[in-house]
């Protein structure tokens, strides 16, 4: 296994006086597809907005132990929460693109860090590129100034995906990112994901089994805010060590 | 005891609920009906250009419809932006509900304070406190006053109803909190901001207590030159026209009336017109 991109630290998170991670020790590989499963509630949600600090806007939050992300610890003092999320994007359970035209819904993220001031045929090139990789753009190429909001939910889906890139992410977080689509749409997501794996790290959160065992390099499954066990994802569908793990993945629990 | 059958409980229960609701619009209708039938006959070219003559009894009122623009376009300046960043502090940033609890109720007594009483405090503060005397000035920041509870309140209701996840995403791309709410909630709540703020337009420009003491002119057969000059207004120039000049021809009376009465209902269907544009394109 390459070197971790991500890794967390005897990671512990409470919201007030609930403590939602239990001594979380993970490691994430780069360039690859890590899924995290659990039943709901199991703090899996949870554990992916460590990653992007985006638990930080829910009062009575707080966190104990090291999350590093390049060997950098992002919980330091002094973190620099923007570049971080420059770094780390998300992808949301629902679609959920702004309801603009879809040339404005890509460049979002650009307009945030004030590296306007480009020509309208750079704009134009970032878009293209953006779409490109999300396998968009010929679709929509002649529709960029129609309202994202009128796409079909696997488009509006694969948008919110395109808006991530023109901020250059490294880490691609993904919270059920197929929950609202249909098998078919979820099929070519996760075609998708298959494709931006060569260039990002990807890290998905699911209550779908079969998909994490489908798209994901390796797997995580966690249960009442513990990481009960961590490895291939080959070997934890097969051979899982810990009960727990082999109750949940044949259902018997959750 | 015969009870009735439902089917007649039904339509009398029907009849009674569709009377109620015939009963609102009457008094609208009659209104209406009236002020045109009697005042359309004034309502000419002349009547909305020139200036008032022969002690208002002849000629047009163009100061007072000037007046009422200036008034109500300084009140919205002040009213405004002072109502926006209260209602984006109360809706995005504040966390402190004592905080949350005691602007509401302020909000609430603020709109609650009868308009005679703003016109008794424009007088005090600014006509006399701040020196201003009656002039443009000091009415619109009255009537500022008065419209910034309606402006705060639909302001703040607008940014409410933008979804959460708009923030969230904005956040999640690394945009600032100030840029979130400029990028990713403001545009969406605009149309909501716009509305109240027209609503409360429509009130101000009718309004008479606030203005009597703080601007109101009785007779100023000229436009303002200045904000610190007085100025006459049409719900005023009404009243005037209504008790205070004898043989007033009753055309010109509600000639004037309606003028007020259009500019005013012009303004709520130009807030309804607004909101029902961009309910249709709002999907979220």
């Amino acid at each position: 296994m390459a070197a971790p991109i991500l890794l967390t630290e005897s990671l512990n998170l409470f919201y007030g006086n609930f403590q939602a991670l239990k001594n979380v020790n993970l490691s994430v590989a780069g360039r690859r597809i890590t899924s995290i499963i659990g039943p709901s509630g199991c703090g899996k949600s949870t554990l992916l907005r460590v990653f992007n600090r985006m638990n930080d806007l829910v009062e009575g939050a707080r966190v104990t132990g090291r999350v590093l992300l390049d060997g950098e610890d992002i919980y330091a003092p002094g973190t620099d929460l923007l570049s971080l999320r420059k770094k780390v994007g998300m992808v949301f359970q629902r679609p959920n693109p702004f309801p603009i035209s879809v040339f404005e819904n890509i460049l979002f993220g650009l307009r945030v860090h004030q590296l306007a001031g480009k020509s309208k045929d750079r704009l134009r090139e970032i878009v293209k590129e953006s779409l490109e990789s999300v396998l968009l753009w010929e679709d929509l190429k002649d529709r960029l100034n129609g309202l994202a909001t009128n796409l079909s939910l696997e488009q509006q889906q694969r948008i919110c995906i395109a808006r991530l890139f023109v901020v250059r992410p490294e880490v691609l977080l993904m919270d059920e990112p197929c929950s609202a689509l249909d098998p078919l749409a979820t099929a070519r997501i996760e075609e998708l994901m298959q494709e931006l794996k060569k260039n990002y790290t990807i890290v998905i959160v699911t209550h779908n089994m079969q998909q994490a065992a489908r798209v994901s390099d390796d797997t995580g499954y966690m249960y009442l805010g513990e990481l009960v066990e961590f490895g291939a994802t080959q070997k934890i569908f097969t051979t899982p060590r810990d009960k727990r793990t082999e109750d949940y993945i044949t259902g018997r629990a959750g | 005891m015969r009870t009735l059958s439902p089917r007649l409980t039904q339509r009398i229960a029907f009849s009674i609920l569709f009377a109620a609701t015939l009963f609102v619009i009457l008094p609208v209708a009659f209104i209406i009906g009236v002020i045109l039938k009697n005042g359309l006959g004034a309502v000419n070219w002349e009547f909305l250009t020139a200036m008032p003559r022969a002690s208002m009894r002849e000629g047009g009122i163009l100061p007072a419809i000037v007046g009422t623009f200036c008034l109500v376009a300084g009140a919205v300046l002040f009213a405004l932006p002072l109502g926006l960043c209260a209602a984006i502090y109360l809706s995005e940033y504040s966390k402190d509900s004592r905080l949350n609890r005691a602007v509401r109720l302020a909000i609430v007594n603020l709109a609650g304070v009868p308009s005679v009483v703003f016109g008794l405090f424009g007088l005090a503060l600014f006509v006399g406190f701040f020196r201003f005397g009656a002039s443009i000035l000091a009415g619109s920041l009255t009537l500022g006053l008065m419209i910034l509870p309606v402006i705060i309140t639909s302001s703040r209701e607008a940014l409410d109803a933008v979804p959460g996840s708009f923030r969230e995403v904005s956040l999640s791309l690394g945009a600032t909190k100030l840029q979130t709410i400029k990028y990713a909630v403001l545009p969406h709540a605009l149309p909501g901001i716009l509305t109240g703020t027209i609503l409360g337009v429509g009130r101000a420009a009718g309004e008479t207590a606030p203005i009597l003491f703080t601007v109101a002119a009785f007779y100023l057969p000229r436009l303002p030159r200045s904000i610190f000059d007085q100025a006459m207004a049409l719900p005023y120039h009404l009243y005037v026209l209504s008790t205070q000049v004898p043989n007033v021809a009753p055309k010109i009376r509600y000639g004037t009336a309606l003028v007020l009465l259009a500019i005013v209902l012009l303004m709520n269907f130009l807030a309804i017109a607004i909101r029902s544009h961009f309910r249709a394109k709002k999907k979220w």
